[in-house]
């Protein structure tokens, strides 16, 4: 019998939220399938953050400590994992749906000659199996997914699952890795530009699609009603492709998953792409001419309004009300 | 210097998705498909070096009799040849077979770099340009929203999150896997669809690519056992009346949730 073996990853020098979503699958998974749950925490530097990991659902944790993994690294972080995979005897491997993970798991699954499943918002054992499942077709449709035989790597949606909460018993070991094969080459980490807002941290984001109808009506009308609530500015697909706004604004599938305390969507009508990035949201709040679009199946609170009535009077509301 | 584009023709972003008889795939019939959004840009990356230099662009698909259609198109818009691995035994592959089979092609032409789209449109899986990369034992890198050539190297940003891009380089050669957005992405024009027509597209089988019984259905690892539409949820309650009503509501309720 394998192992689950939960890769975590750092983030501003902590351990990702999404990190301990994935312990908390794989502890789950645990129960069910009675495998060990085993971690990787690889960077440099790091030993105080896998100690840590360790007592909150890592489980046994491999450690990769080296300054070749100080910044992520697709080769370095590549021979890590195979590392640790060896290391772990694991036959489950869940990464999270982050740029790192979507970078590297594919790439460690070919090396293994593992079958893969990507993006899963949920992973069962049942039957003697695994099953998974996700989003096709830009998030209209459900698959369910099973893996048939031998080792499976699968990464999982940020945001899809609470993150793991109390203690576990936990053990720190050292992980050798040998970096030889790095070809590819970190120059250096770089923001678009100062408005570049980490959404996925946002309380309040203020979302503008198509109906906002032209790139300068960003900054006239939605970029304030997100300024006066303290919160950022986001778009759906078509905005981005249009070349209004730069893709880190994009929320979606496609974009950034984002789960705040309030959403405001104006003038998007709901593709499900978008949805995907967003119906986790505490409270969503929809303002849009089109009564049937589906952007109000997710939404809290409607209202079937042209956004150039409505979120300019609600910026002066909020300005007023903060006096 | 060649680069090859892996394309994969979808179903069109706005065809009906009605799930088949078995309840694991959408009925394909009856519906328009297209070249997934994704390949465009990284198509249209491989022709902006074309159109910079010296350049052969060969464009790889796999599929059935109608993806001639999206590699023609492809032709059109200005790449050379086209490679289209056309064979029954392929279907049912997972992501890793698909990456099997495009990986032989690679091995047979020796690109300089190969493009991909950083997804497809139909089952988001992201998995195929990785697997690729480690198959033919090239550096990779995905989601680029800037590529910049060097002599022995292509400098790329790649996006991450929160309006963030880790600058990557990596040596030639490698793959890369685009994000949309990166260019613009242009049309065939009627001259190159004419000229298409001459173009060579070559066929080949799963055995061509000595890949028998290592791809399709029987070596799948993974296997999807049912598609079904996903939850339906409540729809939301309406705030109705004047502006200013509105806008009250509205306000209430952000006060009630305490963010303001």
């Amino acid at each position: 019998m394998g192992s689950i073996l939960v890769v975590a990853e750092i983030q501003n020098g902590a351990i990702r939220e999404a990190s301990y979503e994935l312990a908390s699958v794989a502890q789950s998974l645990a129960g069910t399938s009675g495998r060990e749950v085993k971690s990787l925490v690889m960077g440099s530097g790091i030993g105080a953050l896998a100690e840590e990991f360790s007592k909150k659902g890592g489980g046994s944790v491999l450690v990769a400590d080296d300054a070749a993994l100080e910044n992520y690294n697709v080769d370095a972080a590549n021979a890590a994992v195979r590392a640790a995979v060896e290391a772990a005897s694991a036959d489950l491997i869940l990464l999270s749906n982050t740029p790192s993970g979507w970078d590297v798991a594919p790439r460690l699954a070919a090396g293994l000659d593992a079958g893969f499943v990507g993006d899963c918002f949920r992973i069962d054992f049942d039957g003697g199996q695994f099953n998974f499942r996700r989003r096709v077709f830009n998030g209209k449709l459900d698959a369910h997914v099973s893996a048939i035989e031998g080792t499976i790597v699968a990464t999982v949606q940020p945001g899809a699952t609470p993150p793991f909460e109390g203690t576990t018993d936990g053990s720190t070991s050292d992980l050798s890795v040998g970096f030889e094969g790095v070809r590819a080459k970190f120059v250096e980490t770089k923001k678009s530009d100062s408005t570049g807002v980490d959404l996925s941290k946002a309380d309040i984001i203020v979302s503008g699609g198509r109906g906002v109808g032209a790139p300068e009506k960003f900054a006239e009308v939605i970029q304030p009603l997100a300024d006066a609530l303290g919160g950022a500015m986001g778009a759906s697909r078509p905005v981005v492709d249009a070349g209004w706004l730069p893709h880190h604004y994009q929320v979606g599938s496609s974009g950034q998953v984002v789960q705040p305390k309030l959403y405001i969507a104006a003038g998007i009508s709901g593709a499900i792409q978008h949805l995907v990035g967003m119906k986790s949201s505490n409270y969503i709040i929809a303002i849009n001419k089109d009564p049937d679009a589906p952007i109000f199946e997710v939404a809290n609170l409607g209202v079937v309004a042209d956004l150039f009535d409505v979120v300019p009077a609600l910026t002066e509301a909020v300005n007023g009300a903060k006096g | 210097m060649k680069i090859m584009v892996c394309l994969k023709q979808v179903p069109h972003q706005d065809a009906r998705l009605d799930i088949d008889s078995a309840g694991t795939w959408i009925q394909e019939s009856n519906i328009k498909f297209e070249i997934n959004t994704y390949d465009t840009y990284a198509l249209e990356e491989a022709l902006r070096a074309k159109d910079e230099g010296e350049c052969e662009v060969v464009v790889v698909s796999i599929g059935p009799d109608r993806t001639t259609q999206a590699l023609r198109t492809a032709l059109g818009m200005g790449a050379d040849r086209a490679v289209h691995i056309k064979d029954e035994e392929a279907d049912g592959s997972d992501a890793l077979g698909l990456a099997k089979l495009l990986a032989a092609v690679a091995k047979e032409e020796s690109p300089d770099t190969i493009f991909t789209g950083f997804m497809s449109d139909d089952d988001n899986f992201a998995a195929v340009p990785p697997m690729l990369a480690e198959l033919v034992g090239l550096p990779h890198t995905t989601a680029a929203v800037k590529v910049v050539r060097g002599d022995s190297s292509l400098t790329v940003d790649r996006e991450t999150e929160g309006g963030s891009y880790e600058v990557v380089e990596l040596p030639l050669p490698c793959l890369v896997s685009v994000q949309t957005g990166i260019n613009q992405v242009r049309y065939a024009s009627l001259k190159g669809i004419m000229a298409a027509k001459k173009k060579p597209l070559d066929v080949k089988s799963v055995a061509d690519l000595g890949l028998s019984g290592s791809v399709g259905a029987g070596a799948a690892k993974v296997k999807i056992e049912k598609i079904a539409p996903p939850p339906k949820g409540d729809t939301a309650e309406l705030l109705e009346g004047s502006t200013d009503e509105v806008v009250a509501g509205l306000v209430t309720k952000i006060k009630e949730l305490g963010l303001l």
